[in-house]
């Protein structure tokens, strides 16, 4: 029953002025990547799918449960939104206080509260950082810190929100490690991103948004061989897909690793 | 995200100061001249202007927020106020005074008068605009950006408030219900507004330093506050009017 089924949905802030139109889409396991430019409603659909925004029209059911029908709060233990900007929600004087709050609030024991919190952080890499004061640490160690805090609530559904903005390549490294781990464990993964290359190497399904609608949706491979449509919505291929093009190959290559390993084959 | 209204008007058109010098006159003149008459005829002008600048619906929640204070203002002049002696009617054992009650309707006028007058200058004068004049007519840069910031702080505040909301939310904190749900949100929500606030005031003023906002030089403007034709003669026949009702109190 693990899921989000998004049922034709529709949504919009001020009247007259739809930012989301009939979207219609499921997600089971598979960890899925959401791309598309900026104002393309991206942010807007996951909050939908976290219920803090109601649909206008249509129904969301996340692992089975209406979000109309239910309070964020409510829903908090089925499903976990990291937001992109760190500071808007860590208030506390500890990063490991601040880790355990979310825990806490979905009714674990202080005693578990602690032991997931640090085990997220650990994960995460900054289990070291635990009692010092969120505030010191750096943007992009205190967006880890909002990553744990969700992490450590456990939810078998996860949505990021553009993860790897101010991360450098061993931030990016450890967060893709992350997101396969959760795959493996069963947690459905969403995450909007921009960064394509993050996106081939991570994703199984990416979906394309663009003026508040979905123009691409199936496996990543397949979803960049559509050169034409991605730069038409001004996207770009990753860099190893746009090498293997240039080197007039008819496959689309994910990786580097992938390319690296054809060509070998063909040697 | 003001209360500045966004209409195309006569009333826009007429430069900041000059409303400002307008709005001043207006809610001085009932003080000026304590009649009935006086303060009814400046409410009407403003209400008329208000009209013309297609903004009077915007007036009206704003009396109503001051309605209270209103009300409040005649009845206790009605019941109590030292001169009176006329009885007029009553509810059960409170009468209520001819003399009090009159006294009481002029406060309301005036402060209705008061509210229309200033309304006539905010709702129809974008706050840049505004700043930029008092700045071009000599006021410190330092004491506009204070007053810009102000003005922009609610909003901003409000905004951001929702954002760490529904980040809170999402942590599983519930926000609504009964009084105790809500106090035990407070910290995890006043929090990260403080520091966000304070985050973002830091970054403001490294901006604006970095952009020369202590330079010595004399400053150009980038934007042109419009100058109204007859912005000049409105200015001269306002203050006119005010030494007018100065002299006619002193001297009639
Ligand atoms: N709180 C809001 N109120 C009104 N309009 C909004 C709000 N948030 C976003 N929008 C508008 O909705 C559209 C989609 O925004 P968003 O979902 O943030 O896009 P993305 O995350 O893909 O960049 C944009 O045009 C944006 O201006
Ligand atoms: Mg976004």
């Amino acid at each position: 029953m693990n899921g989000i089924k998004v049922e034709n949905i529709s949504f919009s802030y001020t009247e007259g002025q739809p930012v989301l139109s009939n979207i219609d889409v499921h997600f089971r396991q598979e960890s899925t990547a959401i791309i598309g430019q900026n104002g393309a409603g991206k942010t807007t659909f996951v909050k939908l799918l976290k219920g803090l925004l109601k649909p206008a029209t249509g129904n969301i059911y996340v692992n089975g449960m209406n979000t109309q029908e239910y309070t964020v709060a409510q829903l908090a233990k089925q499903i976990g939104l990291v937001f992109q900007n760190p500071n808007d929600q860590i208030f506390k004087h500890t990063v490991i206080e601040e880790v355990m709050f979310g825990p806490k609030n979905i009714g674990q024991s202080t005693e578990e509260a602690r032991q997931n919190s640090l085990l997220a952080l650990e994960k995460i890499g900054i289990v070291h950082e635990a009692d010092k004061n969120p505030y010191d640490l750096s943007l992009s160690d205190r967006k880890l810190v909002s990553i744990a805090s969700i992490l450590a609530m456990k939810p078998p559904i996860i949505i990021f929100d553009e993860p790897t903005m101010g991360q450098d390549y061993l931030g990016k490294e450890r967060l893709k490690k992350i997101m396969k781990d959760l795959r493996a464990e069963g947690v459905l993964v969403l995450s909007i991103i921009h960064d394509m290359d993050f996106v081939a190497e991570t994703f199984e399904r990416t979906i394309v948004m663009n003026q508040g609608k979905i123009v691409l949706d199936g496996p990543t491979r397949e979803v960049f061989s559509h050169e034409q449509l991605i730069r038409d919505v001004y996207l770009e291929l990753p860099h190893a897909t746009q090498l293997g093009k240039q080197l007039g190959l008819k496959q689309t290559f994910l990786t580097v690793d992938e390319l690296i390993n054809f060509n070998r084959k063909k040697q | 995200m003001t209360l500045y209204v966004k209409q195309d008007s006569l009333i826009h058109e007429i430069d900041p100061i000059t409303k400002v010098i307008y709005a001043f006159v207006a809610a001085l003149l009932p003080y000026i001249l304590p009649s009935h008459t006086v303060a009814l005829i400046v409410l009407v002008i403003s209400i008329m202007l208000l009209v013309v600048g297609k903004v009077f619906r915007k007036i009206i929640p704003l009396i109503g927020l001051s309605l209270f204070l209103i009300v409040s203002l005649v009845i206790i002049q009605g019941i109590f106020r030292p001169d009176n002696v006329t009885p007029l009617f009553h509810f059960g054992p409170i009468i209520f005074y001819k003399e009090g009650l009159s006294y009481g309707l002029l406060l309301m006028l005036r402060v209705i008068n008061l509210l229309c007058a200033f309304g006539v200058l905010i709702l129809t004068t974008k706050p840049d605009d505004l700043i930029q004049s008092f700045i071009q007519k000599g006021m410190s840069p330092r004491i506009g950006y204070v007053i810009g910031s102000v003005l922009q702080l609610i909003p901003q505040m409000s905004a951001t408030i929702a954002t760490i909301k529904d980040a809170q939310r999402s942590r599983g904190l519930e926000t609504e219900g009964s009084l105790l749900v809500r106090i035990k949100a407070f910290l995890p929500l006043i929090g990260p507004v403080i520091m966000n606030s304070l985050i973002s005031t830091r970054e403001r003023s490294i901006a604006l330093e970095v952009r020369g906002f202590n330079a010595k030089q004399k400053k150009t403007f980038l934007h042109e506050v419009h100058t109204y034709k007859y912005a000049k003669v409105i200015q001269a026949v306002l203050i006119l009017i005010f030494i007018f009702a100065i002299l006619w109190r002193i001297f009639l």
